[in-house]
């Protein structure tokens, strides 16, 4: 047992070592007798109060701080002097005795103490006890102040989210006119359009799709940021949702002159989790790869684990640097910002995924070499862990 | 090292003593019920504790060491998984002290008395029962993972003996969706003298 650890302190010469020590450290000491008269007062405690030890030492505790009497500070003194160590948090005292208030700290009346109280023992026996007080005044006050900052910081973050929520939703309804007017005139149901003017619509409405994929994106991260996503698990083949991904992003990769293969054993490969979800994470990994890939080709392989089925995306693209391995998983990241321009998106895609992975228990690893090309792995649990929605809507304000 | 029915019955008790003592000062401080399940008492190494430890607690944890001196000499210890000691400091100081999920110095210091007082009430009541002197150390707030807390343990390490009498209970409040364990270590060589104080109090 460490001595240090111990109440072993004797009184008389050490006692007035423990005062030394204390203006040293910059806090208050006081000793008392077995009578709970004071019998050590430092010259920290002469500054904070005002009164010199001449004028304290010998009188009792509670003359001194007629205050102390009946709270619990007399009660730490006195357990002190049945052998207990006593410790006092500033929360539940604010002050142990009562001091001068601090201009500095004009939102405090009093200085903020916490306080250790232990017994002096000699010869075995109890011979008094020894408060430690420190002043926390400022470190409450900065805690405070930290506290606040992190609550504003918080509600910040919260109303960014829910604009996001909000103008999404609020961007996707005239969206929806665009297309839907497009369509109706592409029919020529309102009358007869020109080559040129078929070719003009058509290019209206390539982008108001394009638009409308990057606010579905930004919406889901909203949702699933926020925890407000729910998961709707039923029994999937993974094939069959793999087929729908590659169905989605194979006129692109004919359109580069991309290979898109699919792996897949012979056997089924079943299990239960949310296949719209599932579907969005493939999507999302399939046409990335096929974005970022020049030439060469993307290759998606499917295998089931004893707990799990492992889905992993292999392209032959650029490749990612290492020291960026773990930033594009964060939200509107995308590695070289040059390339937002070239290639477009929202940079959400990967964070969206890696999120959804997590949402079903699973998750969403990357392996890279620079220049040979990329490997995601989603891993999605055979069946979906025990209601994971409680601690994410607990989450939520 | 073998207890006898009669002691392993008489520390089982003076456990129960003791750890419902703790539990009714923490209901105390917290104005709420505490739900105590009965201790368990084993003598075992230090590595066996971690394993039993284990399989019920992970991750990082809050722990309150209050060591003890005297004739009987160990560490009791206030265990909690961190989130919980965060939602215990919150619900002490009305969300005033861990809020963001996070101890700051404040709400340590907080634990820090929350400990004290539930381990000492425990600790007293080793003292009263056994007619022992048990002087305590200033408690010690720690925030690690279970190895370290387990490190940290005390017990008779100049004796160099890896043994010790463990009592363990679990205690819950229901209110607060807080749940944490109260752990008593004991050296070996001070369980033969709570064995000695057992047998002349049984005599």
């Amino acid at each position: 047992m460490p001595l240090a650890d111990l109440p072993l302190l004797e009184p008389g010469a050490s006692a007035d070592v423990l005062l030394q020590a204390g203006d040293f450290l910059g806090a208050g000491v006081l000793t008392v007798g077995t009578a709970l008269e004071v019998s050590g007062w430092n010259r920290w405690l002469e500054a904070a109060t005002g009164w010199t030890a001449a004028e304290v030492v010998g009188r009792p505790l509670l003359d001194v701080f007629p205050g102390l009497g009946g709270s619990r500070g007399e009660t730490a003194f006195r357990r002190a002097l049945a052998g207990e160590t006593v410790v006092m948090s500033h929360r539940f005292h604010e002050f142990l005795l009562p001091m001068p208030s601090d201009p500095a700290f004009p939102g405090f009346e009093r200085m903020q103490q916490s306080a250790r109280i232990a017994p002096l023992l000699s010869a075995g026996r109890t011979a008094g006890a020894v408060a430690l007080i420190q002043d926390v005044t400022e470190r409450v006050a900065r805690e405070a102040e930290l506290r606040a900052a992190l609550e504003r910081a918080e509600i910040a973050s919260q109303a960014k989210s829910d604009f996001m929520a909000a103008m999404s939703h609020e961007l996707r309804t005239p969206l929806g006119a665009i297309i839907g007017y497009s369509d109706l005139l592409e029919t020529e149901v309102v009358g007869p359009l020109s080559e040129v003017q078929k070719q003009h619509m058509r290019r209206v409405k390539s982008g108001a799709w394009h638009l409308l994929g990057i606010i579905e994106e930004i919406l889901t991260f909203s949702r699933v940021d926020a925890g407000r996503e729910p998961v709707y698990p039923e029994p999937v083949d993974a094939g069959a949702v793999a087929a729908d991904a590659v169905a989605l992003v194979d006129p692109q990769a004919r359109q580069k002159g991309l290979a898109l293969r699919v792996i897949l054993g012979e056997a089924p490969v079943a299990l239960v989790t949310d296949p719209g979800k599932l579907r969005q994470i493939l999507v999302n990994l399939l046409g990335n790869a096929v974005k970022f890939t020049h030439a060469g080709g993307v290759e998606l392989r499917i295998w089931a684990e004893p707990e799990r089925v492992c889905f992993r995306v292999t392209d032959t693209g650029p490749g990612i640097p290492p020291e960026h391995m773990e930033r594009i998983f964060e939200p509107f990241t995308q590695v070289d910002s040059a390339h937002t321009r070239v290639q477009g998106g929202t940079g959400l895609g990967l964070p969206v995924s890696r999120r959804l992975a997590r949402l079903l228990g699973g998750d969403l690893e990357v392996a890279s070499t620079l220049g040979e090309g990329s490997r995601f792995t989603a891993t999605i649990p055979l069946v979906p862990p025990a209601a994971p929605e409680p601690a994410a809507a607990e989450r939520a304000p | 090292m073998n207890l006898t029915d009669l002691e392993t019955d008489a520390l089982n008790e003076l456990f129960n003593i003791g750890l419902h003592r703790a539990a009714a000062s923490l209901s105390e401080l917290t104005g709420k019920r505490v739900e105590v399940d009965l201790p368990r008492l084993w003598v075992c190494s230090i590595d066996e504790l971690k394993d039993r430890l284990a399989e019920v607690i992970s991750g990082d944890l809050a722990t309150v060491h209050q060591f003890f001196g005297g004739p009987v000499a160990g560490d009791a210890v206030l265990l909690l998984e961190y989130d919980k000691a965060v939602r215990l400091a919150d619900a002490l100081t009305g969300g005033e002290v861990a809020l963001g999920g996070r101890l700051d110095q404040s709400a340590r210091e907080v634990l820090a008395e929350i400990g004290n007082v539930v381990l000492s009430s425990c600790l007293a009541a080793f003292g009263n029962v056994l007619h022992v002197a048990v002087s305590f150390a200033v408690p010690r707030i720690h925030v690690e993972s279970l190895d370290g807390m387990l490190r940290s343990v005390v017990i008779d390490r100049e004796q160099g003996i890896p043994y010790a009498l463990v009592a363990a209970t679990r205690f819950g409040m229901t209110e607060l969706e807080i749940s944490g364990y109260m752990i008593v270590v004991i050296g070996v060589r001070s369980l033969e003298r709570v064995s000695e104080a057992l047998a002349a109090k049984v005599r």
